[in-house]
């Protein structure tokens, strides 16, 4: 299904860094950089020479057919996935096999998953302070407070004493993504939070994220709400084969795709 | 969660009006006379099977309660109860015991008393019905011990126990916390009632209490060695995982009686030299618990691997380092998934603790032997019943285990998805 060349994937990837200085509200500073990541599973090649940068304050949106690597992206951001070539550099930390180094990244990125992976064994409030709590060593008064405002922010403070298995798919991941926020990191990844949602619950999750977004978050998300890309985008990635085929803001994205590979997908999902 | 799970007569004793406009179907009530019929007698072949195993249960029911009172030649079991119950112990120090009962009483009624607080779930009947053998049981042996004695002492107990669980409920809920601590210190404060002030050691102990000893020894300390175990299996560090491999393939390749028979003779060539040499029920404890730790360690590494990842990935995610990973997210719910399994093998060692007579020990079953060999009782075929008295016993005790472990399961269970 892959027609594409390697060497004209190549040219694609200097493309992805030179429409990076179209990022609108990115403040300049880069929070992560992605050079020549490789990612192999076996035989199989995940990741084939990532180059990506995001800024302050930049929301990127990741699309693009399944198995086209976006989620091993993000995964290997925050080092649930080990890459195997090329550097990852999280706010000034380059990415090692240093655990301390792990750690560090880990705490400045929150993630929210596709099936939300709330510890159903705790309430919700425990859910959102365990972070702050075991990692940051707050006391459960200062941390409980954090959770509560963390809770009113995704607007389920009145849920706080119930357990995930109560909640609705919807609630659960406005919930996952406190969690998230509890630990106030610098950058939140979306491993497509709102594929496991029926569908009368997607508008409440993609809303918390909006205002995530609106209050300048640095976000990345893997996601196939198009709606979404469009709204709130800074810029648009498309991935396929594991490589990064075009970047560009969601009107140039959308509207005038320059590769046939992305002009093709957006004619399936469109 | 469903209904054949939940306490049974709830419905028929209070009838609860089904919600308005709720589209239930009328729940029939069946006279007990059409009762037996639809169920016993719908169908010739029904019928058949139903008189053929009515004429079965009535034969077998009808032997047994003859046996139980009118055949059975019980003096043995009364004459000897004491035996049964301690084996060898001193009689003068017969005290000991009580005190531990009354220890045991007090720390319990605390326990209760706590853990109402939270409020009660069910009816008083379906709250003590778990307990209902267990107090058959000790009818029993009050009523088998034709002596005032104990009598007044189980009911001291009961005053004890009623006086703790009136302090449990007043005590603030946040000492829940330190419980697990207290029932440990209850343990060591039993075994000081048993051996402290020039008190009697392990291996003047038979009876029930060597059973329920080494049961309670082998649990306590197995369950933290096959945890380690089970986790040490898992390990990244391959050095760890292949020792722990081999000692659980080792040990579950191994009979029990040959672990018993290696603690009892070889267990010594083992220790440093100058060390003093353990009496044989802490032989018998370091074999029960050697054995059931690797059988605990399989099953909470099947616990472990029914915990998703994404679990794990969640932790991660939040910093969490790979201890508290482990401890605060993965453990509590590896292991509230194999509470049936791991009570199972409780229940399995604490029936396996009367295996120890064979390096000696006296323990219950032993004494179900020994005394058919007494002088006034020689042969006369007296092991049945006090095989039957010793099968009671075991029997009790095993049940309650298990109803204990239901009760953990649905109270761990709350919110569960």
């Amino acid at each position: 299904m892959s027609e594409p060349s390697a060497m004209g994937n190549g040219g694609d990837s200097d493309a992805a860094v030179r429409v990076d200085a179209d990022a609108t509200r990115a403040t300049g500073e880069t929070v992560i950089s992605c050079e020549g990541v490789d990612k192999f599973f076996g035989d199989f090649q995940a990741l084939k020479d990532i180059n990506l940068r995001v800024g302050r304050q930049e929301v990127v949106v990741i699309i693009g057919p399944s198995g086209s690597g976006k989620s091993t992206l993000i995964r290997c951001i925050n080092r649930l996935e080990k890459h195997d070539r090329g550097r990852i550099v999280v706010d000034g930390v380059e990415m090692s096999d240093d655990v301390r180094n792990i750690q560090e990244i880990r705490r400045e990125v929150g993630m929210v998953f596709q099936q939300f992976n709330l510890f159903p064994h705790m309430t919700v409030l425990d859910n959102v302070t365990l972070g702050p709590r075991l990692v940051r060593r707050w006391n459960k008064k200062k941390a409980e407070e954090l959770g509560m405002q963390m809770l009113e922010r995704v607007k389920i403070p009145e849920q706080a004493h119930k357990y995930p298995g109560q909640l609705s798919g919807g609630q659960q991941q406005r919930v996952a993504i406190a969690r998230a926020l509890a630990m106030q990191p610098k950058v939140m990844l979306f491993d497509e939070p709102t594929s496991a949602l029926d569908p009368e619950m997607i508008s409440e999750v993609l809303d918390a994220m909006k205002e995530l977004a609106r209050s300048g978050m640095t976000m990345i998300v893997v996601t196939h709400e198009m709606g979404f890309a469009r709204e709130v985008a800074d810029r648009v990635v498309f991935m396929a084969d594991g490589q990064i085929v075009e970047v560009g803001t969601p009107q140039h994205f959308f509207e005038n795709p320059q590769e046939e590979r992305t002009k093709l997908f957006l004619s399936q999902i469109l | 969660m469903s209904a054949p799970l939940g306490p049974t007569g709830i419905a028929t004793e209070e009838p609860v009006p089904p919600p308005e406009g709720a589209g239930l179907p009328p729940r029939q009530r069946l006279s007990p006379g059409q009762w037996v019929r639809e169920n016993l007698f719908s169908s010739p072949a029904n019928s058949a099977l139903t008189v053929v195993f009515g004429a079965f249960l009535a034969w077998a029911g009808y032997r047994f309660l003859r046996f139980v009172f009118v055949t059975g030649r019980w003096e043995i079991i009364e004459v000897n109860l004491t035996n049964f119950l301690v084996g060898r112990f001193p009689r003068d120090e017969l005290y000991r015991p009580w005190i531990a009962i009354l220890i045991v009483a007090f720390v319990a009624g605390v326990g209760v008393g706590l853990s109402a607080q939270r409020g009660r779930a069910g009816t008083w009947w379906t709250r003590t019905k778990p307990a209902v053998p267990g107090l058959v049981l000790l009818a029993v042996l009050l009523v088998v011990a034709q002596t005032w004695t104990p009598l007044l002492l189980t009911a001291a107990s009961f005053a004890v126990a009623a006086a703790g669980r009136l302090l449990g409920a007043r005590l603030p809920l946040r000492t829940r916390r330190w419980m697990p601590l207290v029932y440990l210190a209850t343990i060591l404060a039993v075994f000081v009632a048993f051996t402290g002030w020039g008190g009697v050691g392990w291996d003047s102990w038979g009876g029930l209490l060597l059973n329920l000893y080494l049961g309670i020894a082998a649990i306590v300390l197995s369950f933290p060695i096959g945890v380690l175990l089970a986790l040490g299996r898992r390990s990244t560090f391959p050095a760890i995982r292949l020792v722990c491999v081999f000692y659980i393939e080792l040990i579950r390749g191994v009979p029990l009686i040959t672990l018993l028979f290696m603690g009892a003779l070889a267990l010594g060539f083992f220790l440093p030299v100058g060390w003093p040499r353990p009496g044989q029920v802490v032989r018998a404890i370091v074999a029960l618990t050697l054995f059931t730790a690797a059988y605990v360690a399989e099953i909470v590494r099947g616990g472990l691997q029914g915990v998703p990842r994404g679990q794990t990935e969640a932790a991660k995610a939040i910093g969490l380092s790979p201890v508290a990973t482990t401890f605060v997210i993965v453990l509590p719910q590896a292991l509230r998934n194999v509470i049936p399994a791991m009570v199972g093998q409780f229940i399995s060692l604490f029936k396996d603790t009367s295996l120890v007579v064979i390096i000696g020990l006296l323990d219950l079953l032993a004494v179900a032997q020994v005394v058919t060999q007494q002088g006034e009782f020689l042969g006369q075929g007296l092991e049945a019943e006090t095989l039957v008295f010793a099968s009671y016993v075991f029997w009790t005790i095993c049940y309650s285990m298990s109803r204990a472990s239901q009760r953990l399961e649905k109270r761990l269970g709350v919110g569960e998805r």
